[in-house]
């Protein structure tokens, strides 16, 4: 996530409360963050796997990504 | 004015045929054995493969030519299922499971089958030879495939017009082509974007000693990186891109030096030697004098239209070009051309991956131009982000060693 942020000349605030809109993460870049973890793994995700829920915090993405990965 | 005929008599049977090295005619070919009618000629080179359409010409008979690899068993099977006997290389004869009368003429093609699998177009050989215009004396690259739409349009064009010589390029050869070309004085070629792309980034000054006076491309879109890269390399050299095809023929004809065509040959007065083009939607539809058989009045080709100012620019596949990125939509053309504007690429291909949220997302490989130094994919995404709307920003960048090609000459950007 560091990484996306990092590419988009932003940093990864510290607190996994912080929340996304403020933060200026956007679903473009929650997108890349799941296919970097997808190249990652060298593997492809089942991206319907973890359901629809609100994802409004930095922890909901770290939460999401986990879930992908042991999908 | 240049004197315009029609006729597809065997003109330039004399012409300089250049084949492995030895320099031939068409005349002095191997001879064939008498060829069944309808055949399905099957080849592992391209000698072979003039001899055959020389034995068309000669006698009339219905022919399907192409490389044996591109000829699967299947296939096989369903063109003995309509008529054909099939000749494999070694002269090998399978008779056909349907007997018929041969359509006497009649040339075959397969289309590229990238939408599935190959298709036959009928042609002759007067469909096909759509240059009639008398040409400068010149020596032809021939890089093509056996059998494809832009074989046939070179092979044509030597057969049927004095003082055009072909150099017959093997796959094998291809990635030497440059060499063989200077030593055998070839001064016009034709080849896709992919196949140009390729000669320079393998060896620009190699391609620069070729003293060619005709540059075509086609085959894929032609962007205008690609142009502006051959034109740097040949300052006075005639650079023209075609797009043609095996269902509607050779249509679009440009010379400027620049993508695309100009917004005005839109719905043109219909001309009996021109092609009329028209949109329906973002599709380029065409109704074409070189059409194959059963492809009368408009064809829709299933190719995709961008406008550009004054140009109409062909960016792709109609059902592939466009990428939804939830629920914005960018052509990969329109991309691929950003990033190949870039002086640090050699080539990209973009496509669409699946991604939460937003459906799909933009994604791309890159060659890179290993004359410039290291480029990263932040340096990409910088470049497209300042060119492109967010969406249309390829997030992951992959890159690639060497440029794909098939047997095409393409690779299936």
């Amino acid at each position: 996530m560091g990484e996306v942020m990092t590419a988009q000349g932003r940093a990864l605030p510290a607190e996994d409360t912080a929340d996304l809109r403020e933060i200026g993460f956007r679903s473009l870049d929650f997108s890349e963050l799941a296919l970097r973890v997808e190249d990652e793994l060298g593997d492809e995700l089942n991206f319907d796997a973890p359901g629809l829920r609100r994802i409004a915090t930095v922890g909901d993405v770290l939460d999401f990504i986990e879930q992908l990965q042991s999908a | 004015m240049a004197g315009r005929r029609r006729t597809t008599a065997l003109i330039g049977d004399d012409n300089t045929v250049v084949v492995a090295g030895k320099r031939l005619t068409w005349r002095t070919l191997r001879k064939l054995p008498q060829l069944p009618s309808p055949a399905a000629v099957l080849v592992d080179n391209g000698a072979d493969a003039l001899a055959a359409l020389r034995h068309h010409a000669v006698h009339g008979t219905e022919l399907l030519v192409a490389t044996e690899s591109r000829v699967d068993e299947r296939m096989r099977e369903e063109l003995g299922e309509s008529g054909f006997a099939i000749v494999l290389p070694d002269g090998a004869v399978t008779l056909p499971r349907l007997k018929r009368v041969e359509e006497s003429g009649r040339a075959w093609l397969l289309t590229s089958g990238s939408t599935g699998r190959p298709k036959r177009i009928g042609h002759t050989l007067e469909s096909l030879t759509t240059v009639t215009a008398d040409q400068p004396p010149r020596t032809w690259l021939l890089p093509y495939s056996p059998g494809t739409y832009a074989w046939w349009q070179v092979v044509t064009l030597s057969l049927t017009q004095a003082d055009q010589g072909l150099v017959v390029i093997e796959p094998h050869e291809l990635e030497d082509w440059p060499k063989i070309a200077t030593e055998h004085g070839v001064t016009a070629a034709s080849g896709t974007p992919t196949f140009w792309r390729q000669a320079i980034y393998r060896d620009a000054d190699a391609l620069a000693g070729v003293p060619l006076e005709q540059i075509t491309l086609g085959g894929e879109p032609v962007d205008q990186a690609i142009l502006d890269q051959l034109r740097e390399i040949f300052p006075t050299t005639r650079i023209s891109w075609i797009y043609a095809s095996s269902e509607v023929g050779a249509s679009i004809v440009v010379h400027d030096g620049k993508a695309g065509f100009p917004r005005t040959w839109l719905d043109r007065d219909p001309h009996p030697e021109r092609p009329v083009l028209s949109v329906d939607g973002d599709e380029l539809v065409i109704r074409s004098p070189h059409h194959g058989a059963g492809q009368i009045g408009a064809v829709h080709t299933g190719d995709r239209i961008e406008y550009d100012g004054d140009r109409v620019l062909i960016t792709g596949r109609l059902d592939t070009d466009e990428i939804n990125v939830g629920g914005s939509k960018v052509s990969a053309g329109v991309v691929r051309n950003v990033l190949m504007g870039h002086p640090g690429v050699s080539w990209a291909r973009v496509f669409a991956r699946k991604a939460p949220l937003v459906g799909r997302m933009v994604a791309a490989e890159v060659v890179p131009n290993r004359s410039l130094g290291p480029i990263t994919d932040a340096d990409l995404v910088q470049w497209c982000s300042t060119r492109l709307p967010d969406y249309g920003v390829p997030r992951r960048i992959k890159f690639l060693d060497q440029i794909p090609q098939k047997e095409t000459l393409k690779s299936d950007v």
